[in-house]
């Protein structure tokens, strides 16, 4: 009762300290009013004057209204660009009204928590019939160590320059590892006992431990894979750390096919659901 | 021994007394057992009472952090885009053009983001951009109405893309996958398309009929031949793209064209083939028959 009672006032609180914090934060607009409430920015109903009479000023607040829109959309955010351009066009070639151009650019910024650096150049070519734009090289600088899921991928979308793809793979990369942070932080919240998250906020894993049997333990590792085309998906798998002694008692073999079980258990219930079930199951051991 | 009546008296009383303090005793003891369980029952209803207004409490605990963090979040995101103020000391007309110059040269680095945009009077127009490869590719836009639903107005998307369902799923709820996912498919289709008129056009040598193709470039189906020394074999492939959002095939069949059966060799070459075609562009397996003149490129099955 005491210990109850200790728990109702360390929430009561805690609820009182969020509430006010909550107050003290505006309230963020949804992405689709936040568009329309930047749209109203730039275009307010009463507009007088048309497009020739708009001054620097009005022309700059709309340049960083599109901006912020570009933002906002895409999830990217850029924050220096350099361009230079060099004209390879010979004299030779210029009589077969051929023009050859060199553009070599500077990109940085970062999409959500991924930053990034980018240097990359492309050859333009004009004919008489079209226009060819080809990357010939393409330069991505990003921490290796802070992603390391993603790696592989960048290589990749260097040797093949891809450059869309590049920014294409990020933007669903960081949806799923946002995606992947937020399911754990709130396992670990909700049974703060049972759960552990081994390698903190931004976990790759998260155990689950029943207080009552110390030596069972069940890992969920969920990867985050981007395959050849670039298409990023989840990959969860289950280990399991179980005593000897208890081994030797798992006659039906539970133990040896959980992995697979669990990969059945993920197609039916989805990810979230598959998740607090394990954890539902090893709490109910406790009671 | 006789016991006087006093006697009697006195060990009736005390043994009245005795059961009367016994009665008594049980009695306490009863009193005290129902006053116990009634405490214990409302102990145990307390205890309810408490943890369940716990759990509530947990409740609303975890919806507040969680406000909490978007709305952080969202504080941070939005004032992540806004430059440091490194004008001091310069006119409002300087500052001005600055930031006009600075906006331009961010406008014209989101082009290489894929996704790129411009506000119109009623809204937004998005264009998405496309490549393959190293190959940059052609652009679509759509138009959008900013208004309370978003729709599109107008746009340059092929009719054989699934725009309209795009939009249905997606649009109101969650422009960015909407417009995402858009980026995808077009990506994927531009791709294909850039493949099979690569074949068409710098590979028809290897050709023996033409290319037939349905307009998403999801099914190609060809004739080409294989010349191996004396002998030249004509194979037939048919490429099926079932995922729309990809630029490999998913299922490739090649066959021997006519009558005859394939030596052993032949085989061999027939089902690498497939493999080839599962795994690289087509206009590079093409590229690689031609380089090596007859002999197939061994190198390039890893």
């Amino acid at each position: 009762m005491d210990a109850q009672r200790a728990e109702l006032c360390a929430l009561e609180a805690e609820v009182a300290v969020l509430r006010r914090a909550c107050d003290e934060l505006p309230v963020p607009w949804s992405e689709t009013s936040r568009i329309q409430k930047l749209f109203q920015e730039i275009h307010p109903s009463d507009s007088a004057g048309g497009e020739s009479s708009e001054d620097l000023r009005s022309r700059v607040g709309r340049l960083e209204s599109e901006l912020a829109f570009l933002n906002t959309v895409t999830g990217i955010s850029i924050r220096n660009y350099s361009k230079q351009t060099e004209d390879l066009t010979s004299t030779e070639v210029t009589e077969k009204n051929i023009k050859k151009v060199v553009q070599k650019y500077r990109l940085s910024g970062n999409c959500h928590m991924v930053t990034f650096q980018l240097e990359f150049q492309i050859l333009e070519i004009q004919d008489n019939e079209s226009l060819s734009s080809v990357i010939t090289d393409l330069n991505i600088i990003m921490e290796p160590t802070e992603y390391p899921e993603l790696s592989e991928f960048i290589c990749r979308a260097e040797e093949r320059r891809d450059l869309f793809l590049f920014f294409r793979s990020l933007h669903f990369f960081v949806e799923w590892y946002e995606y992947r942070e937020r399911t754990f932080k709130h396992f670990k919240e909700k049974y703060p006992d049972t759960v552990q998250l081994p390698e903190g906020a931004c976990s790759r894993c998260m155990s689950i431990c029943s207080a009552s049997r110390p030596g069972f333990e069940l890992v969920i590792v969920w990867r985050i894979q981007i395959d050849e085309e670039g298409k990023v998906s989840p990959k969860l798998d289950l280990l399991t750390q179980v005593p000897q002694r208890a081994l030797k008692l798992d006659k039906s073999r539970v133990v040896e096919t959980a992995p697979l079980s669990f990969r059945s258990l993920l197609r039916v219930l989805g990810i979230e659901a598959a998740l607090e079930s394990l954890i539902r199951l090893l709490r109910a051991e406790n009671h | 021994m006789l016991m006087t009546r006093t006697h009697l008296l006195r060990f009736s009383f005390f043994c009245r007394m005795g059961v009367l303090a016994h009665l008594e005793r049980l009695e306490a003891q009863v009193t005290e057992s129902r006053t116990k369980s009634a405490e214990r029952q409302r102990a145990r209803a307390e205890g309810r009472a408490l943890g369940a207004r716990i759990q509530k409490l947990r409740r609303l605990r975890d919806e507040l952090r969680a406000e909490v963090q978007w709305r952080r979040a969202s504080v941070k995101a939005s004032t992540a885009s806004v430059q440091p103020d490194q004008t001091a000391g310069m006119s409002e007309q300087d500052v001005l053009e600055r930031r006009w110059e600075h906006a331009k040269a961010m406008l014209q680095a989101y082009r290489f983001t894929g996704l790129s945009g411009r506000l119109t009077s009623h809204g937004v127009c998005v264009r998405i951009s496309t490549a393959f490869e190293e190959h940059l590719l052609e652009s679509y836009f759509v138009d959008l109405v900013i208004q309370k639903p978003l729709r599109i107005l107008r746009h340059s998307v092929p009719v054989f893309i699934p725009l309209e369902k795009m939009a249905a799923q997606h649009l109101q709820s969650d422009i960015r996958h909407f417009l995402f996912s858009l980026c995808e498919h077009l990506n994927a289709y531009a791709g294909r398309k850039f493949q099979a008129d690569r074949l068409q056009g710098d590979f028809a040598a290897f050709l023996t009929g033409p290319l037939r193709r349905n307009a998403l470039c999801s099914l190609l189906s060809f004739t080409y031949r294989v010349d191996s020394g004396a002998q030249s074999v004509t194979f037939s492939a048919r490429l099926l793209y079932e995922d729309l959002t990809v630029t490999l095939p998913t299922r490739v069949t090649v066959a021997c064209e006519g009558t005859e059966a394939l030596s052993c060799s032949w085989e061999h070459q027939r089902a690498s083939h497939e493999t080839l075609f599962s795994t690289k562009p087509l206009h590079q397996v093409f590229a690689s028959f031609a380089r090596k003149g007859e002999k197939l490129d061994m190198s390039l099955i890893s």
